[in-house]
C-alpha cells in the first residue's frame, strides 16, 4: 500500500497576503506588487507542507475567495451575487449567478499550477470545483435546463484540466454537495453520474484524481460515492460516528483514498500517536492500492498561525504509519 | 418622552447598524491598546449617537444602539465573559476575517456588557424603546472553538447562565425588548440541537418581564421546522426576504401563532427594496399572522451594506409598513 499525507485544499492566508490583498482592493498597491506577495506567501505554504514532511504538495489555493470564485470571476456569463453560508460553517460564498452562456476566455488555474510545479519537487496536488457542487451552489437564470448548464460546465473544466495537466501529479475535484444530505439522493446519484463523466474525459488515471466530499458523511452518502470511478476523499471527523459505520459497513476497494483523519476546523492539535491508532483501524476495513492522510477539509477555517501544527500532525502520522516513527 | 408602539405592524431592526467613522476609530485605538479610555468611549458614543439619529429619520419604532462598539458579534461578547480566549483571523468571507473565540475555561459572567450603550441609545430615542440584542449561546459556541468542555451541551447551557446574567441587568435598568441572535442554529437544526437550544433559552428567558425574541437567520431554516416552535419567545425574528418568504408556507402550516418579525430587506444586498415591494412583501406576512403580531424589519443586520442604501431601505420600509397600516 502506498502512503501519501497532504492537505485537503486551501491553507490560510498568510498575513502579509492578507495585508497585500486589502491593500490592492483600495488601489494602494499594483496588480504586480501584489503578485509578488503572492508568490512570497505561495513559497511559505510550500515550506510548510514540506518541512513537515509531508509527499503531496497543494497550492493553497491562497486567492481562492471560496471554492466556486476563480470560475465564478473569470467565466463569461457569470455574475456575482450576494453572500450564502457555505454549508454549515460560519463562512460565506458568494452565490454566481448564471446570466447568460458560459464560456471560458483563458486557462483560470494555470498559473497556480505552473507556480506550484515551479517551487516544489514533491507530487503536486491541485484543486477544482466539481460540477455537481457548481451547479448546487448557482443560481441558473439562463439555461432552459440543468442538462445544458451540465454540458458547458464540463467542457469547462474538461479544457482547463487539459492546460494544467501536465504541472500537476494529482488532481482533486471538490463535490461536497455529493454529501449534503438536503439535496434528495437520487440528484446527487446525477451529479456522481456528471462527476464520473468529467472523469473519463479528463484521461486522467483514476490513481491521480481524487473526488473530495467533506463536512459529513452517512452510509448513504457513502454508499453512491463508491461508485465515482476515481479516488475519494472522505472526511471523517466531522460526523465520525456515521463515516466509521459508513467504512465499516461498506469497507473500500479501489485505487485511491484520501482520509480526512486531522480536523481542520478545530485548532486543537490531535495527538498523533492516537490518530494513527484510528488510521490502523480504518487501513484494516479498507483495501486500497494508496492511501493518503489528509486534513478533513480545506484549512481556511483555522488562523494562519496554527494550520502549521496541523500540517506537521499530517507529516508525523505518515512517519508512523511508514512504520519510520 | 413617551412614544406610541403603532399596535399593528410596528417596525423595527435587528440590531447591527453600518459602523462610523468614530465606531472604527474607537476600535482601532482599542486594539492598539490606546490607554485614554475616556477618547474610546467619546467616540463610541458619537457613533451610537448617529445610528440612533437615523433610525429616527427613518421612522423605525423599536430601535438598537447598532452595535458600534462590537468587533464582531462573536469576539465582542468573547471579549466580555470569562472563560473565553481570542485566537488568530478566520476568515468569514472574501478577504475578510474574524478573530475566532476559544473556550478555554468555565464560562462566567462577571460583568455588564451591553447596558452601557443600551442605556444611552435609551436617552436619544425620544421615547422609542430600545432593543437589546445579545449574540445567542448557540452561536457562541458554533463559533467558537471549544478547548476546554469538550461537551456541546454543558457549555451551551453555561453560556446561557452568563447571558441570563446579562438579560437581568438590561430588565433592571429597563429594558422592555430582549433579542436572543442566534445565526449558527441553522447551520445544523439537528432534534439535539433545538432541545439544547429550547433549554438555553429557557435559563435566559425563564419568569422575564420583557418580549422575548430570537433572531434566527440564512441556511436552510425550514429544517428546524416544528421543533423550534414550543421555544419558550415570544417572537421569532427571521430572515425572510433573501430566501423569497419561502418560510411563510411553512410557517403557515404549522398553524404559527407567535409574534414574527418578518425580514423585508435583504441586507446582503445593496439594491433599495421599492415602497411597493416591500409592500407588497408585507401583505404576504399578513397572510400567516394578524398584523398586531408582525414586525416588519430587515433580515438581518445591516452592518454589512454603505450607510446611505441602510437608511434609504429604512426609511422604504417605514413608508411600506404605514401604507400597509393605513390600508387595514
Amino acid at each position: 500500500m502506498e502512503l501519501y499525507s497532504g492537505i485537503c485544499g486551501s491553507y490560510p492566508r498568510p498575513p502579509e497576503l492578507r495585508k497585500a490583498i486589502d491593500r490592492y482592493e483600495k488601489g494602494d498597491i499594483t496588480k504586480e506588487e501584489l503578485n509578488s506577495v503572492y508568490l512570497k506567501s505561495l513559497k511559505i505554504v510550500i515550506e510548510i507542507q514540506e518541512r513537515a514532511g509531508l509527499n503531496i504538495i497543494s497550492s493553497g489555493l491562497l486567492m481562492w475567495d471560496d471554492l466556486l470564485r476563480p470560475f465564478a470571476k473569470e467565466l463569461e456569463g457569470i455574475k456575482l451575487n450576494g453572500l450564502l453560508r457555505f454549508f454549515d460553517n460560519n463562512f460565506y460564498y458568494r452565490v454566481p449567478v448564471i446570466v447568460d452562456k458560459i464560456r471560458r476566455k483563458k486557462p483560470i488555474t494555470l498559473n497556480e499550477a505552473q507556480n506550484l510545479a515551479k517551487h516544489t519537487t514533491r507530487l503536486k496536488k491541485l484543486v477544482l470545483p466539481g460540477p455537481f457542487t457548481f451547479i448546487q451552489l448557482s443560481k441558473n437564470e439562463y439555461y432552459s435546463s440543468v442538462k445544458s448548464l451540465a454540458d458547458d460546465i464540463l467542457n469547462i473544466l474538461v479544457d482547463e484540466i487539459k492546460d494544467l495537466v501536465e504541472f500537476i501529479d494529482f488532481l482533486q475535484i471538490d463535490e461536497p454537495s455529493l454529501v449534503d444530505s438536503e439535496i434528495p439522493i437520487d440528484n446527487r446519484r446525477e451529479g456522481i453520474n456528471l462527476v464520473n463523466d468529467l472523469i473519463s474525459r479528463t484521461g486522467i488515471p483514476k490513481d491521480k484524481i481524487i473526488v473530495a466530499t467533506y463536512f459529513r458523511l452517512d452510509e448513504q452518502s457513502y454508499q453512491i460515492l463508491l461508485n465515482v470511478k476515481a479516488g475519494l476523499h472522505i472526511d471523517i471527523i466531522s460526523t465520525p460516528r456515521e463515516a466509521f459505520n459508513a467504512l465499516k459497513e461498506y469497507g473500500f476497494k479501489g485505487d485511491l483514498i484520501s482520509l480526512g483523519l486531522v480536523d481542520s476546523r478545530n485548532i486543537k492539535v490531535e495527538n498523533v500517536e492516537e490518530m494513527a491508532n484510528k488510521a490502523y483501524d480504518i487501513l484494516d476495513r479498507i483495501h486500497a492500492k494508496a492511501v493518503i492522510f489528509s486534513t478533513n477539509t480545506w484549512l481556511d477555517y483555522i488562523p494562519f498561525e496554527n494550520a502549521r501544527s496541523k500540517v506537521e500532525v499530517l507529516g508525523k502520522l505518515l512517519h508512523i504509519m511508514r512504520g519510520e516513527g | 418622552m413617551k412614544y406610541v408602539i403603532p399596535d399593528k405592524l410596528p417596525t423595527t431592526v435587528v440590531g447591527s447598524y453600518p459602523r462610523f467613522p468614530e465606531a472604527k476609530r474607537a476600535l482601532k485605538l482599542r486594539r492598539d491598546k490606546y490607554s485614554n479610555k475616556k477618547i474610546i468611549e467619546e467616540l463610541i458614543q458619537s457613533a451610537i449617537r448617529r445610528v440612533v439619529e437615523d433610525y429616527l429619520e427613518a421612522g423605525i419604532d423599536i430601535i438598537s444602539d447598532g452595535e458600534q462598539r462590537r468587533e464582531d458579534m462573536a469576539v465582542f461578547f468573547a471579549e466580555n465573559i470569562e472563560g473565553f480566549k481570542i485566537s488568530g483571523w478566520v476568515r468569514i468571507f472574501d478577504n475578510v476575517y474574524y478573530r475566532k473565540p476559544i473556550i478555554a475555561g468555565r464560562i462566567k459572567w462577571t460583568h455588564e456588557i451591553t447596558v452601557k450603550d443600551w442605556k444611552f441609545a435609551s436617552t436619544l430615542s425620544r421615547g422609542r424603546p430600545v432593543k437589546a440584542t445579545l449574540t445567542g449561546p448557540y452561536t457562541m459556541y458554533d463559533w467558537s472553538y471549544d478547548e476546554y468542555y469538550g461537551d456541546k451541551k454543558e457549555a451551551i447551557l453555561d453560556l446561557a447562565s452568563a447571558l441570563r446574567m446579562e438579560v437581568e441587568h438590561l430588565i433592571a435598568t429597563g429594558a422592555k425588548y430582549i433579542q436572543i441572535d442566534e445565526p449558527a442554529l441553522s447551520t445544523h437544526a439537528e432534534k439535539e440541537d433545538v432541545e439544547i437550544e429550547k433549554e438555553a433559552l429557557d435559563i435566559i428567558f425563564r419568569g422575564i418581564n420583557a418580549k422575548r425574541i430570537v433572531h434566527i437567520c440564512y441556511g436552510k431554516l425550514e429544517r428546524l421546522f416544528p421543533d423550534i416552535l414550543d421555544f419558550p419567545v415570544d417572537q421569532f425574528d427571521l430572515e425572510m426576504k433573501n430566501s423569497n418568504f419561502r418560510l411563510l408556507s411553512i410557517l403557515k402550516e404549522y398553524s404559527y401563532d407567535k409574534e414574527l418579525g418578518l425580514g423585508v430587506i435583504d441586507v446582503h444586498n445593496t439594491r433599495v427594496e421599492s415602497v411597493d415591494e416591500i409592500t407588497k412583501d408585507i401583505m404576504k406576512g399578513l397572510e400567516v399572522v394578524p398584523p398586531e403580531k408582525l414586525y416588519v424589519k430587515p433580515d438581518c443586520g445591516l452592518k454589512r451594506l454603505p450607510r446611505d442604501v441602510a437608511l434609504a431601505k429604512l426609511k422604504n420600509m417605514v413608508i411600506a409598513a404605514k401604507k400597509v397600516r393605513e390600508e387595514l
